[in-house]
């Protein structure tokens, strides 16, 4: 096969799906529009055609039903993996995922595993309203009990997608809409990558360093990491190296590679496309602080959305994302030199 | 081995250019330059909000002549595969 085959994030994840489905008969994926539609946003690529209506199955518009179903499933030895079209629906089955998914292996002292992929779309920049344009990163980051995955690139999309199924504890995988490389929605220009076509895994709680730099850290997840990324640049040329670090996952967060990268830069800024308050960026700030209150020598800043509904507005949304004009004038910012 | 270069077209027939002009390249899989195999998907193009995949022709080193976000109509030669 071409050695430089590159895939846009859906396909990478399809690719997934259909490996461990072949893998494992135990795997299945439901959802709305999973089957003949292959997945709103392209995740369920070809599946329905390989595998058939059995494990790839369309389900009524009843979140609360097919989730809860899902726990279920899981619980009785299959290895479900089910898409939330937008993780902004997440309220009507919010149950099923943090008092049953993320709980039940404790209630039975381990003796009932969870082994549940809840796959789900997220971010805005592409005019959806309030109720459509939602990270919600930090809503599941937060409970106890749930792995959290945010890929930012088709490479990582697949390997954690990987991990995700074969883990036997539930895991919220959180893709952006912005970055499948659909035909509707422009996506930045890294988020399609070489993808192996053999399966691979990536292990969760690894961060990325995807630039070095030594007068700054920008640690970025998701959407963000290419924001960072287009300020590394410019900052580049106003003397100012930027280092770029791709979380991957929230939880488990990789706090290591973080404090290490802050030690030598002693300048850091969070981007997150979640709110800013009781988020991520928060979380990461402190996670330096508290161990190391002396390797910052400027302010830590937060890149994040601001504590309002997201606008249906173009340009109001515009305002608010944390694109790469904010996330370099957070690191102006903190290093003193803007 | 065949040599020569051969042609990588948007199909005749892909859709009926006096109801809908144009469509677009929305992605390539390979970059200019890269080797490809028969048969593999190497692009992607939309119409009309839907997508067909373009695959290889034949095995080679793939030139690219319409580009990501470029205007296709069927019949249009986006790219060449040289063989050999």
């Amino acid at each position: 096969m071409p050695s430089s085959r590159k895939l846009t994030v859906s396909r990478a994840m399809s690719e997934a799906i259909a490996q461990e489905m072949r893998a494992d008969p135990q795997t299945f994926v439901m959802g709305e529009d999973v089957g003949a539609f292959e997945g709103v946003f392209d995740s369920t690529l070809g599946l329905l055609e390989e595998f058939g209506e059995e494990r790839v199955r369309d389900t009524p518009i009843s979140e609360t039903g097919f989730i809860g179903a899902g726990v279920g499933a899981a619980m009785s030895g299959m290895r479900p993996i089910v898409e939330l079209m937008f993780v902004d629906f997440i309220g009507v089955c919010m149950n099923a995922v943090y008092n049953l998914a993320a709980k039940n292996t404790y209630f039975s002292a381990g003796n009932c595993k969870v082994p549940m992929v809840l796959m789900t779309g997220t971010g805005g920049g592409y005019n959806d309203a309030a109720q459509h344009s939602q990270a919600l990163h930090a809503t599941f980051a937060h409970l106890p009990g749930l792995k959290v995955v945010a890929p930012s690139n088709a490479y990582d999309a697949k390997g954690l997608l990987t991990t995700a199924i074969r883990d036997d504890n539930p895991v919220v995988y959180m893709f952006h809409k912005g970055l499948q490389g659909l035909v509707w929605m422009a996506s930045p220009a890294g988020a399609a990558t070489e993808v192996p076509e053999e399966s691979y895994t990536i292990p969760f709680g690894e961060a990325r360093t995807v630039r070095s730099g030594r007068d700054v850290t920008i640690v970025a997840i998701s959407m963000t990491v290419h924001g960072a990324l287009a300020a590394a640049e410019e900052l580049a040329t106003e003397g100012i190296e930027a280092e770029v670090i791709d979380l991957r996952t929230l939880v488990p967060l990789d706090r290591d590679t973080v404090i290490e990268s802050v030690k030598r830069t002693g300048h850091l800024v969070v981007a997150d496309e979640d709110y800013r308050s009781y988020g991520l960026t928060s979380e990461v700030i402190t996670s330096v602080v508290e161990a190391h209150p002396d390797y910052l020598k400027g302010p830590p800043q937060r890149v994040a959305m601001p504590d309002i509904p997201v606008p249906y507005s173009r340009p109001m949304e515009d305002a608010m994302l944390p694109n790469a004009e904010r996330i370099a004038s957070a690191a102006r910012h903190t290093t003193g030199r803007g | 081995m065949a040599s020569g270069r051969i042609q990588v077209r948007v199909p005749n027939d892909l859709w009926d250019p006096s109801e809908t002009e144009e469509g677009v390249i929305a992605n390539w899989f390979c970059e200019d330059g890269a080797q490809v195999e028969q048969g593999a998907t190497i692009a992607e193009v939309a119409v009309e909000k839907s997508t067909y995949d373009v695959v290889a022709p034949a095995a080679g080193t793939l030139t690219i002549a319409v580009p990501q976000d470029g205007v296709v109509q069927p019949g249009t030669v986006i790219g060449y595969i040289a063989m050999g």
